[in-house]
């Protein structure tokens, strides 16, 4: 079984092709599509590492790190995903405790590369 | 004559109608709305149900479009055969319109969302299904919607092949078609900014040029063309486009045909060639830039004065300083002071605001003045209180014409000697005496000589003189300047006349703690000061200075003996040998503050006083304070309420003040109340007392009875006081003042007829000596 991680994304048309990269580079990937979800699953299970677009409805990415780093005390791996312009939430992404960022538009294999990095330092 | 009643003529009359074409209009209405509300719901209905199936094709094609797009050469064979068939169930399904649309879509949109080696595999996914064909069809559209929509497609799968389709729509009278051409041009192939420079008619709108811009600057490996070419253009929009372009990938190359452009008519494109100029300091445009400045907008000189700043030498200071004086347009003239400076550092200084060098000379003078006296009078010259010590001397002089005794003048003369009203309160520890004779003379010439003078005044409290306000800085200056004649005026002055009271002679300690002096300023110097100091100064011209040692100190000494009498009395004004000569009029501190305390009621009081200046009548013998009371007491008598009425059974200020309270409290504070009118209540109370004992509860009842009780032992005892002191009772309170003034008060009346200010008081004796001189 390959390592866990969660993909929280609200662009399903994009997820859907992380999904399929990630699952091709042998990571067993879960979906959220929304932060409800997404804290929803963290409060049952805590992956390998956490893929997570920064504006999502109902939780943001930003609001996620702070969730993980605080509320759980864990130190999972996170990996935020931002749009191109966007260095303010990229900081504060970092400030909170994020591991990496990658912008849009998103290369699939730079993805799967820095999710393997993240993992290895692990 | 035909009776009214047979008259059959309707004034009103409704047109007739048929009902039947009214039912029909109401029937039609309602056809017509269940038609819309049909048409309505069946559109919503089929635009929701094309939403879910495009959502439902987009997740059908999801995983294809995911296996096209990570498909590798080296995947296993099952892989391979997957691939194949998934290619031909999508070219099965593309052939469906609709399909295909969303297959664009779902491609359009992950094309923003993926780069890298995804973005090229998904754009030739684009080609290879032959979507692009779709997009070229919609450019022969009538609608220019669907044609921005294919413009706008084509050039984001980059298909290089629409390249020459779509230049054609560049001068499109639709903005947003022509718009979109514009950047397809340019992002599609590398001479499109040329095509697109040379042949758009239509402005170029500043969003525009920067969409252009941002295409140029992510356009990989691009050779952009010179620029400088297109500054000849027709196109006043492509001339500034180009010179931002020029200004953007440094083409230095076209510096005659940018320095042409400074003499442009439109002031954008000529800010944009000075700009240009600046970036690539060319100095050969200074000539140019000169020319044009003086029939240029004032932002455009200003942009000229920057720039030659910028790339200018000191061989363009004269210029400069040509405009400095003919400029007056203040932003212009301060930029042009701004590039003299940049060319000619610390040419131009500093000068609004700015002092002159003999304001910062003159206090530091001053204060080494000061302390140099400090320190020669060992410490010998103290003040009692630390206040900013002022001179406000009172002069009145009668001056005699010729020999004659004609015309005496009476002359008050208010003169600060305030010599060091800027200096800090450590230099302000000299006493009043001093003061005045540093601003008279030269302090180190008294200091040097050993003035007997100085011995005599320093045990001497002059803290009585009247404090003048010194807080008004600008007047400072008017008043320094002034000092010099002000310093000669002083040395005639004498002293006999003022009005000196020692209270402490013994203090000898100079107070050096500046933080407890309190400058609290008295009163403000007028603008006539200036006016008063130039008359004196004509007046005491003749005297010499030496003569400071003429003043007649013999009533300072005198005081000093007399310390011990607490007032001492001497006629305000002798006539002797046809001289006038005034004296200090002392006064009692108690009756000082009285007489204070009835010029303040007279300012500000009314009836209400009436009480309190009745019981002054009573408490004081003083013939001034008596009469000033009385005149009081008959000035507010006239005011309502009278007296009588005032003090009546039937006013309000006749009952007891607790009544209004008492009559809202709860029985706690009723109880509260009672015990206070026990403490405080006289016969006002009496009246509450008995209404509470009558009507209220008993434990209310029982304590009013206390009250009541304590309050009439308390009115009896004041009788029998007031008994006893029968006859010290002083019959003026029973005077009517009312309706006949006594003699007295008459009298005062008469003699304050001038008012009762001091001032007044002294014109009223410049008036008496003036009509008893002229018998």
């Amino acid at each position: 079984m390959g390592k866990r991680v969660l993909l929280a994304d609200d662009d399903q048309l994009l997820a859907s092709l992380l999904i399929f990269r990630l699952k091709k580079g042998g990571y067993d990937v879960h979906h959220s599509s929304n932060g409800k979800e997404v804290k929803e699953y963290l409060k049952t299970e805590m992956p390998d590492i956490i893929v997570s677009d920064i504006m999502m409805p109902y939780f943001s990415g930003i609001e996620l790190i702070d969730f993980v780093r605080n509320e759980l005390k864990s130190n999972t791996p996170i990996i935020i995903i931002s749009s191109a312009g966007n260095e303010q939430n990229v900081l504060s992404a970092f400030e909170l405790g994020a591991n990496d960022f990658i912008t849009k538009p998103v290369s699939p294999t730079e993805l799967l590369v820095r999710v393997a990095r993240e993992i290895n330092k692990k | 004559m035909i009776p009214l009643r047979q008259i059959n003529i309707s004034l009103i009359t409704a047109p007739e109608f048929n009902l039947e074409y009214l039912w029909w209009l109401s029937l039609s209405f309602i056809v017509l709305a269940v038609v819309y509300f049909i048409g309505i719901f069946f559109i919503r209905n089929r635009i929701t149900s094309t939403t879910g199936r495009t959502k439902n094709k987009k997740i059908e094609f999801s995983p294809m479009i995911s296996e096209f797009l990570f498909y590798e050469d080296s995947n296993s064979k099952e892989e391979k055969m997957n691939y194949l068939n998934l290619k031909i169930q999508i070219r099965e399904l593309i052939k469906q319109s609709f399909d295909r649309t969303v297959l664009t879509e779902v491609l359009l949109d992950l094309r923003k969302d993926l780069s890298g080696q995804s973005q090229t595999v998904l754009i030739d996914l684009y080609k290879d299904l032959g979507l692009h064909n779709d997009a070229f069809e919609k450019l022969a559209s009538r609608r220019w919607q669907i044609i921005s929509g294919g413009i706008l497609e084509l050039t984001t799968m980059e298909v290089l092949e629409s390249y020459s389709l779509i230049i054609k729509f560049i001068n499109h009278r639709q903005g947003t078609v022509r718009k979109q051409a514009e950047i397809a041009v340019v992002n599609l192939r590398e001479e499109g900014i040329g095509y697109f420079l040379d042949n758009t008619k239509y402005k170029i709108s500043e969003w525009q040029q920067l969409k252009l811009l941002d295409v140029l600057r992510h356009k990989s490996n691009f050779e952009p063309p010179s620029f400088g070419l297109w500054l000849t253009s027709t196109n006043s929009h492509v001339v500034l486009f180009s010179l931002r372009l020029i200004k953007y990938y440094k083409q230095s190359d076209a510096e005659q045909s940018i320095i042409t452009l400074l003499k442009h008519k439109k002031r954008d494109i000529q800010a944009e060639a000075i700009d240009c100029i600046k970036e690539f300091y060319f100095v050969s445009a200074i000539p140019t830039l000169k020319m044009v400045y003086g029939k240029a907008s004032t932002d455009i000189k200003i942009a000229i004065l920057d720039a030659i700043g910028e790339i200018g030498s000191k061989s363009d200071v004269e210029f400069l300083e040509r405009l400095k004086k003919k400029e007056r347009n203040f932003n212009i003239k301060s930029k042009v002071l701004g590039t003299l400076n940049k060319l000619d550092p610390e040419s131009i200084l500093p000068t609004k605001n700015i002092s002159t060098s003999d304001y910062f000379l003159s206090e530091p003078d001053n204060n080494e003045e000061v302390n140099e006296v400090h320190e020669s009078t060992d410490n010998e010259i103290a003040i009692e209180t630390p206040e900013i010590i002022s001179k406000n001397i009172i002069e009145i002089e009668e001056e005699l014409v010729g020999d004659e005794l004609n015309e005496p003048i009476i002359e008050e003369q208010i003169v600060n000697l305030n010599a060091e009203e800027h200096l800090e309160p450590t230099e302000l520890e000299f006493n009043a005496v001093e003061s005045k004779v540093d601003s008279t003379i030269d302090k180190e010439t008294i200091l040097n000589e050993q003035n007997p003078i100085a011995d005599s005044i320093s045990e001497i409290d002059l803290s009585f003189l009247p404090k003048v306000d010194n807080d008004i800085v600008e007047e400072e200056e008017t008043i320094s300047t002034d000092l010099e004649t002000v310093v000669e005026e002083e040395r005639v002055l004498t002293f006999d006349f003022l009005p000196l009271i020692i209270s402490n002679p013994n203090i000898e300690e100079v107070i050096t703690n500046d933080e407890d002096i309190d400058f609290v300023p008295l009163f403000s110097l007028d603008e006539n000061l200036d006016i008063e100091h130039n008359a004196i100064e004509n007046k005491t011209d003749s005297f010499q200075k030496n003569e400071i040692e003429e003043i007649d100190w013999s009533n300072v000494s005198n005081v000093q003996t007399n310390q011990d009498a607490e007032v001492v009395k001497e006629p305000l004004i002798s006539f002797d040998n046809d001289t006038v000569t005034f004296s200090a009029n002392f006064m009692a501190q108690g009756e000082l503050e009285t007489m204070v305390l009835l010029e303040n009621v007279a300012e500000m009081g009314d009836c209400r006083e009436l009480p309190m200046l009745q019981e002054l009548l009573t408490k004081n013998t003083s013939p001034l304070i008596l009469d000033r009371t009385n005149e009081l007491i008959q000035k507010f008598s006239y005011q309502l309420p009278r007296p009588n009425e005032l003090f009546s059974s039937n006013n309000d200020l006749a009952d007891s003040v607790f009544t209004e309270v008492y009559n809202h409290s709860d029985k706690e504070t009723k109880l509260m109340l009672l015990k206070e009118i026990k403490i405080v209540g006289d016969k006002k109370e009496i009246k509450l007392l008995e209404t509470i004992i009558n009507t209220e509860s008993k434990s209310l009842a029982k304590a009013a009875k206390s009250v009541l009780k304590h309050i009439n032992s308390k009115i009896a005892l004041t009788n029998v006081e007031k008994h006893n002191t029968v006859e010290n009772y002083n019959p003026l309170f029973e005077v009517d003042f009312e309706l006949c003034l006594s003699e007295a008060s008459k009298r005062i009346m008469k003699s304050n007829e001038n008012g009762s200010t001091l001032f007044d008081q002294l014109c009223s004796i410049s008036n008496t000596l003036y009509n008893k001189i002229n018998g």
